[in-house]
């Protein structure tokens, strides 16, 4: 099945904090708001993301959300127009998103993804799950990255 | 100890106002709570532990938000897995 996402900044952000960026190119169409790519601008674009395969979006009209930031307003916009995959790690947007009907999804899901889809092995999947807990800014318990992993 | 740990140690307990071993024992108090934490976590996730036992050792804050972790990670996982 052909997959399109549109990213907010924490999956970029975080994949990157793991070497891992490139697992993006998993999906068929990866879209990044110009927001975002400015919100990660002001913090250093990541090194890999200049050989990352993706269409640079102008989003339409958001939602008012106060709650979230303009990345994620932005993401949320493209998702809802064009029908694309959320991806992001932050709960407020995935819960806003999914009241919306869009599929949402964070970075754990783009692991396993890419192992499904034979990009990394079981065990590259694993060690990548525990670095995200590990080695990231991402916040998840090291017991239910451990459930996530008995899962593949 | 390494330089660094030894300069963030020095920095934390002048900015606080307090001794190296305050900071030491501050320090020691939070990675405890956080691995008693990983511990009930870890026995109320693999049915060890009932929750409302793992409520009252770690609060119903920590147990729900580890309930909705949870969720996220077992729908992103199932997704990664069937799209």
């Amino acid at each position: 099945m052909r997959v399109a996402a549109v990213s907010d900044t924490g999956p970029l952000i975080h994949l990157a904090e793991i070497e891992s960026l490139e697992l993006l190119s998993v999906f068929d169409h990866l879209c990044i708001p110009q927001t975002v790519y400015e919100e990660l601008q002001r913090g250093g674009l990541p090194d890999r993301l200049a050989s990352l395969d993706f269409e640079l979006v102008e989003a339409g009209p958001e939602q008012a959300t106060s709650s979230l930031d303009a990345g994620e307003r932005a993401a949320i916009a493209v998702a809802n127009e064009r029908d694309f995959v959320l991806l992001t790690d932050d709960l407020a947007a995935r819960e806003t998103a999914a009241d919306t009907g869009i599929e949402v999804h964070g970075s754990i899901g783009v692991i396993a993804l890419a192992y499904s889809r034979e990009c990394i092995s079981k065990s590259d999947a694993t060690s990548l799950m525990r670095a995200l807990q590990n080695e990231t800014s991402l916040f998840v318990t090291d017991a239910v990255v451990e459930r996530g992993i008995r899962m593949l | 100890m390494s330089t660094e740990l030894s300069d963030r140690v020095r920095e934390i307990a002048g900015a606080r106002g307090v001794s190296e071993s305050e900071v030491f024992e501050q320090a020691l108090e939070r990675g405890l709570e956080d691995l008693w934490e990983d511990l009930v976590l870890t026995r109320y996730l693999a049915g060890k532990i009932d929750r409302e036992t793992a409520v009252e050792r770690v609060g119903r804050s920590t147990v729900e938000r580890a309930d909705q972790e949870v969720r996220i990670v077992e729908d992103d996982v199932d997704w990664g897995l069937n799209a």
